[in-house]
C-alpha cells in the first residue's frame, strides 16, 4: 500500500521519514511472523492474556466495549477479515460481488458449523442480519443501516440490498457488525448468551468459561473449518488487570505471557528488557480535539485556526506520546490506504497566530476551556498545550473530567474544546463521516461543524467503489478540515503490545486485535 | 444483650433511610449518563432511548427513587445496568475476596502491632520504642499503593516468591489462594498494624501510668503480669474503637489495594461501576457497604461490654 511504504524522495524532515519507515516495518506483512515461524509451531500450552479491564459480553450483536472485540475474533468469525494493509480478505465468506453499488452477494464458505454443531449457512447469515437489524438491544443498527434486506439466493449465497451505496460496509463487516451467531445457540440461551457463548461461534477457539472478574477461558477448536496453520494453543486465559505498572510486572516475572497495551511512559523501559518483546502496532487512532463551533470562542474561524497555529505537534508527540506515535495531518491515521502523505500537519506559526487573532478581533488574545479526561497522559498532554498557547497569548484553563462526564458533555455540546480519542476503523468512513456529517440530534459531530462541501464529499466517499477515487476525494475532505477546524488533529497513536519471548507467530493488524490462531508457545 | 442489638438495629433505619437518599441523590447528579458511557463508540438515538425508556432513566428523579424504595422494601437492589444481573449477585461475587483480604489483613496488623505496641509503651524512650514509633509513623505516611508496588517489585519481580496479581479462593486451593492473598494482605495489614500501634501504644502508656498499675507492682506482680493483666485489659477499648472502624473501611474501601492486585473485590466494583454511571449497582454496593459499617460498630459497641463490664451495666 502506497501509504505505509516511505517515500525517501518525499520532502519530509528525516525524523519524519524514520517514524513513517518504522510505522512501514512494522507493518509489512508478516514480519513478526517470519521472524518467529523458523521453527515448527507446537501444539498445546496455556497462553495467559492481561487487559486493562473486565469484558461486558459475549453477544457481538449487544457489545459496546472494545475489549469485548479482543476476545470475539477468537471465537466468533467475521464474514470478512483485515490483512495487516487494511485489505479486505475472505472469512466466512469465500468471495464477494457487487453487481451495482446497491447490492453485495457473498458466495460462503461450505463447510463450516458453529462450535453448537450446527451448518453455517446463507440462512444463517440473513437471521444474523435480521437479528442487528431489529433485536431491542442491539447496537450494530448504525453499523448495519445501509441494509436493507438480506436475500437467499441458495444455500451459500446470500445478497445484502442496500438503501443507499455505502463503500464502507465490507470494513465494517470485518468486525462485530460481520460477526456470525449460531442461531440455535442465541435462539435457546436468549440473554444469557452474553455470559456464556459455548457453541455460538465458528473461530478457531471455543468459549469455555467465564468467571467474571477472574477468567475468561477459550479452548482450541479441534474441528476448526482451516487446516492450515493454528489453531495450536490447547487454551487461552484472559485476566483483566487494570493497573498498568502492575500488568507490566506480571508479564516480566511471567505470570502473563501478552499484555494489550503498553503505556508511552514504559515502552523504552521494556524495550530494555530482554525478557520481554515489544511490537509496535500502528493503529487506526486518532486523538484530537473537538472544537465547539456553536458557540464562542469557537464559533469564529480565525480563533480556531490561532490555536492550531500556535501548537507544535512535534514537541507534543515527542514530549507527551514519547514518539509513541506520529502527528496527526487529519482523522485519517498513516496505517490507511486513504492516508496522504503529501499534506503535511499544520506547523507552528506565531506570526500566524498573530494576524488570525487580529482577523477574529482578539487582538491581545483571548481565553478558552479544555475539557479532558482525568488521566495521566492527557494531563500532560493539556498543561503541554496550555504552554504552547500562553506563548502565543492565548490563555486556556483546564477542566478535567472523567470519561463519563466527557461523553455527556460532548453529546450535549457543553464545551468549548473537548479531548476526543477515537479507537479508529479500518475504513477512512468510520474515521469521518459521523464525526464531520451535518446531524441533527446527538452524534460524534460534537463540534457541530456543518458545512456543504463536506456533506457532500463525505456522501460521495460512500456512493464511489474505486479505492483511487475515494482517496481523492479524503485528501479534499483533510484539506478542507485543515481549515475549517471542527478539530485540532494532534497524534495518531502506536499501541505496543507486549509478549513473553516465548510467544511465536503473532501478526499484527492495525484494528489493534489480538488474533492467536496462528500463536504458539515456545 | 438481645434487647441492646435490637434497639440498636431499630436506631439505624434512619441511617439507612439517609444513606439511600443521600447516595441516590449523589451519583444522580453527578454529570454522565449510563447509556452515553456504555455505548461510546456507537451512537444511535433511537436505540439509546428505547433503553433508557426500558430502564426507566427518562421518569422524573423522585419517581425513580420512589421505585427503587419500593423494590428495596421487598428486598430487591435492582439489577446493574451494564451487565444486567443482579445487584445481590454482582456483590455476591466480589464479598468474598473483600472479606478473606480484611480478616487476613486484619490478622498480619494484629500480629505485628499487638507486640510492638506493648513494648513500646513498655520500654518507653528505649531504642525498641524509638523503633516501634518509627515503624508507625513509616506505616502512616506511606501511601497503600507504594507499599504495594515496593512488595511486588521485591517479592513478585526481584525474589519471585509470590504471584503478583489475581485472585485464588483460599476455600477451593489453601495454599495458591493465601499467596494470592499475601501481598494485597501485607500492604493493607503493615498500613492498619502503624495506625494500631500508635492507638495501642498511647493508651497503654494511659494504663500504666495508673494508680492501679502502682498497686499492682507494690503487690510484687511481676512486670509482665503486671502488663498482661492489668495494663492490657484496659488500654484495648481504643484499639477495639480502630479496629471496628477499620473494618468497614477495609470491606469496603480497600479500593486501591484491589486495583493494584487486580482482586475483584467490593471495592473495584464501586469504583467501576462508578465510572460506568451504573445507578443500581453503586447505590445497591454503597448502601451494603454502610449496612457492612453499622454492624461492624454494633459489634464493637459489644465487644466493649465484654473488656468492659462497668459499660454494660450503664
Amino acid at each position: 500500500m502506497a501509504a505505509t511504504q516511505p517515500d525517501a524522495t518525499h520532502s519530509e524532515s528525516r525524523r519524519d521519514f524514520l517514524r513513517l519507515a518504522a510505522l512501514a516495518s512494522a507493518l509489512a506483512p508478516g514480519v513478526a511472523g517470519r521472524a518467529w515461524a523458523q521453527e515448527t509451531p507446537k501444539k498445546g500450552g496455556t497462553l495467559r492474556v492481561g487487559f486493562y479491564i473486565e469484558a461486558a459480553t459475549m453477544d457481538p450483536h449487544l457489545s459496546g466495549s472494545k475489549i469485548d472485540r479482543q476476545v470475539y475474533h477468537n471465537i466468533y468469525e467475521p464474514l470478512v477479515v483485515l490483512d495487516a494493509n487494511l485489505g479486505i480478505k475472505p472469512g466466512l465468506a469465500e468471495s464477494w460481488q457487487q453487481p451495482d453499488p446497491k447490492t453485495l452477494v457473498f458466495k460462503l464458505r461450505r463447510g463450516v458449523k458453529f462450535h453448537d454443531g450446527t451448518d453455517f449457512n446463507a440462512e444463517a447469515v440473513k437471521w444474523n442480519f435480521n437479528r442487528m437489524k431489529t433485536e431491542p438491544k442491539s447496537v450494530r443498527k448504525g453499523e448495519t443501516a445501509s441494509i436493507d434486506t438480506v436475500d437467499v439466493v441458495d444455500a451459500y449465497t446470500v445478497r445484502l440490498n442496500l438503501k443507499r451505496p455505502d463503500a464502507a460496509l465490507l470494513a465494517t463487516l470485518t468486525d462485530r457488525a460481520g460477526m456470525m451467531v449460531s442461531p440455535k445457540t442465541a435462539q435457546e440461551r436468549g440473554a444469557e448468551l452474553e455470559r456464556n457463548a459455548k457453541g455460538a461461534g465458528t473461530g478457531p477457539f471455543v468459549f469455555v468459561e467465564w468467571v467474571k472478574d477472574d477468567r475468561l477461558i477459550i479452548r482450541r477448536n479441534d474441528a476448526y473449518w482451516n487446516k492450515q496453520g493454528g489453531p495450536y494453543l490447547e487454551q487461552i486465559r484472559y485476566r483483566p488487570i487494570p493497573d498498568d505498572t502492575v500488568k507490566l510486572q506480571s508479564l516480566q516475572a511471567g505470570e502473563i505471557h501478552v499484555m494489550d497495551y503498553v503505556q508511552p511512559r514504559d515502552v523504552a523501559a521494556v524495550k530494555a528488557d530482554k525478557n520481554v518483546v515489544v511490537l509496535d502496532v500502528p493503529s487506526l487512532a486518532d486523538f484530537a480535539y473537538q472544537l465547539n463551533h456553536t458557540k464562542p470562542p469557537f464559533d469564529n474561524k480565525a480563533l480556531r485556526q490561532a490555536v492550531a497555529y500556535s501548537l507544535d505537534l512535534e514537541q507534543i508527540v515527542k514530549g507527551v506520546w514519547l514518539n509513541v506515535g506520529v502527528p496527526a495531518n487529519g482523522p485519517i491515521p498513516p496505517t490507511s490506504w486513504a492516508y496522504d502523505r503529501s499534506i503535511p500537519f499544520i506547523k507552528r506559526d506565531l506570526a500566524k497566530v498573530k494576524a488570525k487573532l487580529a482577523e477574529g478581533g482578539k487582538a491581545g488574545g483571548f481565553a478558552f476551556t479544555m475539557t479532558t479526561n482525568n488521566i495521566p497522559i492527557n494531563v500532560q498532554e493539556a498543561e503541554v498545550i496550555q504552554a504552547q498557547l500562553a506563548e502565543a497569548g492565548i490563555t486556556m484553563k483546564i477542566k478535567l473530567v472523567d470519561s463519563g462526564t466527557l461523553i455527556s458533555d460532548g453529546n450535549g455540546k457543553n464545551f468549548e474544546m473537548i479531548s476526543y480519542q477515537w479507537s479508529g476503523r479500518p475504513d477512512p468512513d468510520g474515521n469521518t463521516y459521523q464525526f464531520y456529517k451535518t446531524t441533527a440530534g446527538t452524534s460524534l459531530n460534537w463540534s457541530g461543524i456543518s458545512n456543504p462541501q463536506i456533506d457532500a464529499l463525505l456522501d460521495k466517499s460512500r456512493e464511489v467503489s474505486s479505492q483511487a477515487e475515494r482517496k481523492k476525494l479524503f485528501s479534499q475532505l483533510v484539506r478542507i478540515l485543515q481549515d475549517e477546524l471542527p478539530m485540532i488533529f494532534i497524534v495518531h497513536p502506536i499501541e505496543p503490545k507486549a509478549f513473553s519471548p516465548r510467544v511465536q507467530g503473532y501478526d499484527p493488524i492495525p484494528d489493534g486485535m489480538m488474533r492467536f490462531k496462528d500463536v504458539w508457545l515456545k | 444483650v438481645g434487647l441492646l442489638i435490637l434497639r440498636r438495629l431499630v436506631a439505624t433505619i434512619p441511617v439507612l433511610l439517609l444513606v439511600t437518599a443521600g447516595v441516590f441523590a449523589l451519583i444522580h447528579l453527578t454529570p454522565g449518563d449510563p447509556i452515553d458511557a456504555m455505548m461510546a463508540e456507537s451512537v444511535d438515538d433511537s436505540v439509546k432511548r428505547e433503553l433508557r425508556r426500558d430502564l426507566g432513566l427518562d421518569r422524573p428523579l423522585y419517581l425513580q427513587y420512589a421505585t427503587w424504595m419500593g423494590r428495596l422494601l421487598q428486598g430487591d437492589l435492582g439489577r446493574s445496568i451494564r451487565n444486567r444481573e443482579p445487584v445481590i449477585e454482582n456483590v455476591g461475587r466480589r464479598i468474598k475476596p473483600s472479606l478473606q483480604l480484611a480478616g487476613l489483613a486484619m490478622a498480619i496488623s494484629l500480629l505485628v502491632a499487638t507486640p510492638i505496641g506493648i513494648l513500646s509503651a513498655a520500654r518507653r524512650n528505649s531504642t525498641l520504642d524509638r523503633f516501634g514509633t518509627s515503624f508507625a509513623l513509616f506505616g502512616i505516611c506511606m501511601p497503600n499503593f507504594l507499599i504495594a508496588l515496593l512488595l511486588i517489585f521485591l517479592f513478585g519481580v526481584t525474589l519471585r516468591w509470590l504471584p503478583i496479581s489475581g485472585y485464588v479462593d483460599p476455600m477451593e486451593e489453601l495454599w495458591d489462594g493465601l499467596r494470592s492473598l499475601a501481598l494485597p494482605a501485607i500492604t493493607l495489614g503493615l498500613a492498619l498494624a502503624a495506625v494500631i500501634t500508635r492507638t495501642l501504644r498511647s493508651s497503654m502508656l494511659e494504663a500504666l501510668s495508673e494508680d492501679y498499675i502502682r498497686t499492682a507492682r507494690a503487690k510484687g506482680l511481676s512486670e509482665g503480669a503486671v502488663i498482661r493483666a492489668h495494663a492490657l485489659k484496659n488500654a484495648l477499648i481504643p484499639v477495639v474503637t480502630v479496629l471496628g472502624l477499620q473494618l468497614g473501611t477495609l470491606i469496603g474501601g480497600a479500593v486501591i489495594t484491589e486495583y493494584v492486585f487486580a482482586l475483584p473485590g467490593v471495592g473495584r466494583l464501586v469504583v467501576d461501576a462508578v465510572f460506568a454511571r451504573d445507578y443500581p449497582l453503586v447505590q445497591g454496593v454503597v448502601l451494603l457497604i454502610a449496612v457492612g459499617f453499622i454492624l461492624s460498630n454494633l459489634m464493637v459497641d459489644l465487644l466493649y461490654g465484654w473488656i468492659d463490664p462497668r459499660i454494660r451495666h450503664r
